[in-house]
């Protein structure tokens, strides 16, 4: 199957948007296979969690 | 607790489910950089596809994510005919199952939108670029429009790309 051929017409809003889009993450990205890109997904949510984690336990100093 | 999307998708692949992966998993696999918890899948409405999409899943314990426990839900066919949309949790993480999605409508109207990607061993439909915006689009929240944005310059990057090798050729 072809990507559908539909272009819809500009948005203002997401052309400003556009402007702080990452390009350099897309262009790596690109380089992998869609099975590689859900593999890095992963390990980012994974990554997340972690920050997640230590973000919500409470810091030595400030409990004393 | 992260989402398997390598155990999640074989196993509804490998149980002949017929589904489409949509939303922000659909994007990571065209080439999205931004972060997604969720597998969202439209599945077709079809008794036989809901009961092989209740078989598949009944072993993850699904549940109504965000939800208290006890509330009176039951994962069967009687309950996905009842409704339409699912936002669940399951032991392999978090699953969204559509059955319609605004902008795009159904399992049959979004097929002809899908392109074909493998993973882990499987062949999927994926929501194709241009419907992926069409539908976020649609939605229009915050979070959305940052994603189409990040669709639309993909996108052109494939176009640059493509025009640049047949420059070559």
């Amino acid at each position: 199957m072809f990507e559908t051929d539909t272009v819809l017409p500009p948005d203002p809003v997401i052309e400003a948007y556009k402007k702080d889009v990452d390009r350099t993450l897309i262009r790596e990205n690109l380089k992998l296979t869609p099975e590689q890109r859900l593999g890095n997904l992963m390990r980012l949510q994974e990554f997340a969690e972690e920050l997640q984690k230590h973000l919500k336990k409470p810091d030595a100093d400030s409990v004393r | 607790m992260p989402t398997q999307f390598d155990k999640l998708i074989p196993l509804l692949s490998q149980a002949a489910v017929e589904f489409i992966i949509v939303g922000g998993v659909a994007a990571r696999s065209h080439g999205s950089a931004r972060l997604t918890d969720d597998l969202d899948i439209a599945y077709r409405r079809s008794n036989e596809n809901i009961a092989k999409l209740v078989t598949a899943l009944a072993p993850l314990d699904p549940y109504l994510r965000g939800a208290p426990r006890g509330l009176p839900f039951q994962w069967d066919i009687k309950t996905i005919h009842r409704g339409l949309n699912f936002t669940l949790i399951t032991t392999l993480g978090a699953i969204d199952l559509l059955g319609e999605i605004t902008g795009g409508g159904r399992y049959e109207d979004l097929l002809p939108h899908t392109i074909v990607q493998e993973f882990y061993g499987c062949d999927c439909n994926c929501l194709d670029v241009p419907m992926l915006i069409k539908v976020k689009r649609a939605a229009g929240r915050p979070k959305d429009l940052e994603a189409v944005a990040e669709l639309e310059a993909i996108m052109e990057m494939r176009a640059k790309a493509s025009a640049d090798l047949k420059s070559i050729d």
